[in-house]
């Protein structure tokens, strides 16, 4: 399936902004599964340059600056993506038990060496007993990682409720775990610091989900949003997606632009304004298929 | 008479030695240059060494040495302290411990470009992988900012101490901004000063090629060689601790003093905001911590730092030192691998060890640690934790307990360091020569062929007995260190200052210190401008009480308004309630002279100034430190109200006027004649103007009956230093019109109106930006002023109407020039200071443990 992705961010301040500096994180990452054949971006008003770079995981960021005083900001990425079918389609299938990853990555050095920094507590994920509480009957020790790590997606997705706008990406994980609410970073942290918390390695997957409109209706324009969901490591078969928000395995609708140990990692856009006033923020993203 | 104490020095402190001392060798026999320092501090006699020591005390103290103690009882700026004892170590000692520490700086540096580079440590398992991805230090946005070249390290500070063993340890590293070095040449500098024979006999190692070998080392990586280099020390600002250390080594080395938002990223450099413009960046020292360096890509909450900074690095557009990211090797698990590390990356043994150390992360160094735990002292692996250092035999049965739970649960995040004895070393306390505790900090500095080591140190030590507490914070005795030897044909040292470059004429201003500069005139002048009327109003005051002036007492209550409208302290003798104020007036003026926290008020109009003062520290010699000195025990003293009354108060306001215009005085002298003096002045002239015309039209903006009108003139004449010119022209024959003339137009005297308005002219003419063939707002407005005040009649000022007695002309020209005046600063401020704007970032700090 080859789709294309447009995000639109824009800022609208109350007082002129004199100096913005940002750090913009939306390219699309180019893996077995996905290819991204190209990618713009177009800022207005027009920065003096566009720095691009690679980041410590690999994720392409692009930073800019502006020096002269606007009142609107708008940051527009357009990205033509081609996800490879899976060959088979067919659930992933692995027999390790909860108990033999834990020691694996104990006692396999060089696998401890590049996982540690995803077993490990990060800048936006820590755990408490009531966090290991909630997920304790998901795993168990007999049972294979990979369907424990299902089970514990499929608990979130029953027992939480999507809500937009009752949580920010600062409200803490237990919170999140008291209301029972919130939205996919929420519930992809939530995932992470369980799945962290019981000794497995788990990142922080950033990207695009193509939404299908209700069946018979039009798909409407900027309906799409950036999503986020969870990649854990499954020894002898590597990092494996689960998305708790809508309880599938990611698949070719899922488009990754980046991954890192939580969302401070990976913002898709981050800035620092100089300015007075308050701001109001837009964002609209399109994954249209182009097949 | 000699106390049997001071005959014999040297046997009294021996027999009072518990643990082993830095005076004995590892035999026990005193060491030579101990020996020599004792026999001449026995010349000196223990009573001299106390009143050195007192002056060592008050020279600190006059010369503004300062370590800010972050909550502290007395609040900030603690005086910094220098035992008078200094301590000794000897060359060859010295030369065998500089190797160590080369070697350590060596293997830091290498560890930093391993970690961040191709990771073998942990490859290899030489360290565990925890101690590069546990640790806080470890920045992953600043991996590509450590080059895969030698001396990504520059500047290194260590922490030593001397272990049972007769052997110097190295108990901590300081990678990031270390701090000290400079503290360590004020020491030295007093010392030289207040004690220099106690050097008799001895050689003692110089300071200064290492502060030359910063400047040629910044000066290679400045890539410059033909133009002069910018440099920029970076620091956090006036509340950070060590603030007084940014600002005189600042000066010291010829750099620019600059808070992050002096600094900008454009284009992929960094500029500096100058009252010239924007001067770009070739480097940075810095004196901030790595995390917030850039609110960009590091902590979104810094203000501190400067947004954009890590993209410039990578450009390769400017120097940062040390590059951020080191932090990573602050982590105090390094020290239990330092001697695999060296075997590994060097083939070779440790020369200096460290302390030992146990990392808690693997499960035999735990069970020792666990089993072993009352000889410890417990750290966490990761220095910004907020966790404290345990000594482990303090603990309470039940805090031990929990403390090995903790162990237990997350074994990797903790430390573990034997509790060594260490040496103790002579140190003067409360008058006699006593053993305490000492631990030396070593200062490095990456060159051409290595590391150069400070030939000396920072030696403090602990304030109390039997406990070994070395932390600044908590309140410490620091120590001159000398590298001694018998060479004593070899000249005393004297610190030369190094040579500034002679082809740089000026040091950029930057914005922020051209506006407190601009400050500090504006509130010297007008501290001294309230000061000076309230004295005249005390005066007339006195002689109205001494000399039965009952008959009339409206010129009182006209002055005294006077006074509320100067110091813009409204109601005051203003209000509803001035009945009774205006017959207890002292109240008011007592509260109008101590009142700290009302602004206008004399103390509060201190308190700024002292601010602004401190802000541009690095912008004053020592002459002028110590007027701020005198200055600030005014501050003090009129602080005090309690103590103030109707017939002292005038000593105190004296003491404070004649301390700020010695401070004018001195600065007029001394300072140079740019851009830092010119905003200085300016700020003074404006407040000068300001304050003269308010004086002027609310004593002669309604007319009175003669003799009331003579007292207002007198006064006013006064106020503007004119008495006895006026006298000498006029005899006694007082007018209004005469003294509008003198105080408005008289251009010879340097306090009338037009005098001022033209040097006002001529200081905006020099400051730059301002030559070209347009003039800016500040100009125009100054130009304004001064031809209406040149073209005003003093005939029609002094007119006033027959029926509501006013001045409507004189009321309108004060009012019109004082509106013009004011304008010429805001002008200024927005020509020169425009800082106003707040940084934000849309992204919340993360910095809490919260899950």
């Amino acid at each position: 399936m080859k789709y294309k992705l447009t995000h639109l961010t824009e800022y609208r301040y109350v007082e002129p902004v004199s100096t913005y500096h940002s750090l913009v994180c939306l390219t699309p990452r180019t893996l077995p599964k996905q290819l991204c054949q190209d990618f713009t971006m177009e800022v207005t008003p027009t920065p003096a340059e566009i720095e691009e770079r690679v980041d410590y995981y690999g994720n392409t960021t692009h930073y800019f600056s502006l020096h002269s005083p606007h009142k609107k900001l708008t940051v527009k990425t357009t990205s033509i993506v081609e996800c490879l079918t899976e060959t088979t389609g067919a659930p992933i299938r692995s027999d390790v038990t909860c108990a033999e990853a834990r020691s694996r990555f104990m006692n396999d050095r060089s696998l401890k060496v590049s996982l540690l920094e995803y077993l490990l507590p990060s800048p936006l994920i820590k755990w408490d007993p009531a966090i290991i509480h909630f997920a304790e009957d998901c795993f168990q020790d007999d049972r294979p990682l990979y369907e424990c790590v299902n089970a514990l997606s499929r608990k979130i997705f029953t027992e939480f409720d999507f809500v937009p706008d009752f949580t920010t990406i600062h409200t803490p994980i237990r919170e999140v775990l008291a209301a029972k609410k919130g939205v996919c970073q929420d519930f992809s942290h939530l995932a992470i610091a369980c799945i962290r918390s019981f000794g497995f390695a788990a990142r922080y997957v950033s990207g695009y989900l193509e939404t299908l409109p209700p069946p018979g209706k039009q798909k409407l324009q900027g309906s799409d949003a950036s999503h986020a969901w969870i990649s854990v490591f499954i020894p002898d078969y590597g990092w494996c997606d689960f998305d708790p928000t809508n309880n599938v395995v990611p698949g070719e609708r899922h488009i990754i632009t980046a991954w890192g140990r939580d969302y401070s990692d990976v913002p898709p856009l981050k800035g620092i304004i100089f300015s007075s006033g308050k701001h109001t923020l837009s964002v609209e993203v399109d994954v249209i298929p182009m097949d | 008479m000699l106390t049997e104490a001071s005959v014999n020095l040297l046997q009294t402190y021996r027999s009072g030695l518990n643990s082993y001392d830095e005076i004995l060798d590892v035999k026990g026999r005193v060491k030579p240059h101990w020996q020599a320092l004792f026999a001449t501090l026995e010349k000196l006699g223990i009573d001299e060494l106390k009143t050195r020591n007192q002056e060592i005390i008050d020279k600190l103290r006059e010369n503004g040495v300062t370590y800010n103690v972050y909550d502290g009882v007395d609040g900030l700026n603690r005086p910094w302290q220098l035992d008078p004892i200094p301590f000794l170590i000897e060359q060859k000692e010295w030369n065998t411990i500089a190797k160590g520490l080369q070697q350590r700086a060596l293997l830091l540096d290498l560890i930093l470009r391993d970690i961040y580079g191709p990771r073998n440590l942990v490859r290899d398992a030489i360290i565990p992988a925890e101690l590069v991805f546990d640790n806080v230090g470890f920045s992953r946005p600043c991996a590509d900012l450590i080059m895969p070249v030698p001396n990504q390290l520059v500047l290194y500070a260590a922490d030593m101490a001397r272990g049972p063993d007769g052997q110097m340890w190295i108990v901590d590293n300081r990678t990031q901004a270390p701090s000290g070095s400079g503290y360590t040449l004020e020491n030295r500098v007093v010392m030289s000063k207040l004690l220099p024979e106690l050097a008799d006999g001895m050689y003692v190692s110089k300071l200064s090629p290492f502060f030359n070998n910063i400047q040629s080392t910044v000066l290679r990586l400045s890539g410059k060689t033909k133009e002069a280099p910018n440099i920029v020390y970076l620091t956090p600002g006036p509340n950070n601790e060590s603030y007084f250390e940014h600002a005189y080594l600042a000066s010291y080395l010829g750099y620019t003093l600059a808070q992050g938002d002096d600094l900008l990223v454009r284009d992929g450099y960094v500029w500096l905001k100058s009252i010239e413009g924007l001067q770009r960046v070739d480097v940075i020292i810095r004196r901030i911590d790595d995390d917030w360096c850039d609110p960009l890509e590091l902590r979104e909450d810094s203000r501190l730092g400067v947004p954009g900074l890590l993209h410039a690095i990578r450009k390769g557009n400017v120097k940062v030192l040390n590059p951020p990211g080191t932090s990573v090797l602050e982590n105090h698990a390094f020290l239990a691998f330092m001697h695999n590390i060296c075997r590994y990356f060097l083939g070779e043994d440790l020369i200096m060890p460290s302390v030992a150390t146990w990392w808690c992360g693997q499960p035999k160094e735990l069970n020792f640690v666990l089993n072993n735990i009352d000889k410890l002292i417990i750290k966490k692996a990761n220095r910004k934790s907020k966790f404290r250092s345990v000594y482990g035999r303090l603990l309470t049965p039940k805090d031990k307990e929990d403390l090995k739970k903790a162990l237990m649960q997350r074994p990797h995040e903790y430390i573990a360091q034997e509790e060594v004895s260490l040496s103790t070393t002579p140190s003067l306390v409360d008058g006699l020569i006593e053993p305490r505790y000492a631990a030396i900090r070593a200062f490095l500095v990456s060159d051409e062929k290595g590391y150069h080591v400070m030939q000396g140190g920072l030696t403090r030590s602990s304030p109390v007995k039997d406990r070994f507490v070395i932390s600044n914070q908590h309140g410490g005795l620091s120590k001159d260190t000398w590298i001694v030897s018998d060479k004593t044909d070899q000249p005393q040292e004297k610190i030369i200052l190094p040579v500034t470059p002679s082809y740089k004429k000026q040091v950029s201003v930057p914005s922020r210190s051209a506006e407190n500069l601009f400050w500090v005139g504006r509130y010297c002048e007008r501290t001294m401008a309230v000061t000076k009327f309230m004295n005249i109003v005390i005066n007339v005051l006195n002689i109205d009480r001494n000399f039965g002036g009952s008959s009339k007492q409206e010129h009182i209550k006209i002055l005294l308004q006077s006074l509320t409208h100067l110091s813009s302290t409204y109601p005051g003798f203003l209000g509803d309630e001035n009945q009774e104020l205006l017959q207890k007036p002292y109240i008011e003026i007592i509260k109008l002279a101590s009142d700290v926290y009302r602004p206008g008020t004399i103390a509060s109009n201190v308190s700024s100034f002292l601010h602004a003062v401190s802000a541009v520290r690095n912008q004053w010699d020592i002459e002028i430190w110590r007027i701020v000195d005198l200055i600030e025990n005014s501050f003090h003293e009129i602080r005090n109200a309690a103590t103030m009354n109707s017939s002292n108060i005038q000593k105190t306001l004296d003491k404070l006027y004649n301390s700020m215009l010695t401070f004018l005085g001195v600065m007029s002298e001394t300072m140079p004649r740019d851009n830092s003096y010119l905003l200085l002045d300016t700020g003074k002239i404006i407040e000068r103007i300001l304050s003269k015309l308010s004086i002027i039209q609310s004593n002669f903006g309604v007319k009175n009956e003669a003799n009331v009108e003579n007292e207002l003139i007198e006064a006013t004449l006064l106020n503007h230093h004119l008495l006895v010119n006026y006298r000498q022209i006029y005899k006694s024959q007082l007018s209004v019109e005469a003294m509008l003339d003198m105080v408005l137009l008289e251009k010879t005297l340097p306090y009338s109106i037009v005098y001022l308005l033209d040097s006002l002219k001529a200081n905006l003419e020099s400051l730059p930006g301002t030559s070209g063939e347009r003039m800016n707002e500040a100009q125009k407005a100054v130009l304004k002023a001064s031809t209406l005040i040149k073209l005003a009649s003093v005939q029609e000022l002094s007119q006033y109407d027959p029926v509501t007695l006013e001045r409507e002309e004189l009321f309108k020209l004060m009012s019109e020039v004082s509106g013009l005046i004011s304008s010429v600063s805001m002008a200024l401020t927005n020509m020169y200071f425009s800082h106003t704007i707040m940084q934000h970032s849309f992204f919340k700090p993360i910095e809490n443990d919260e899950i």
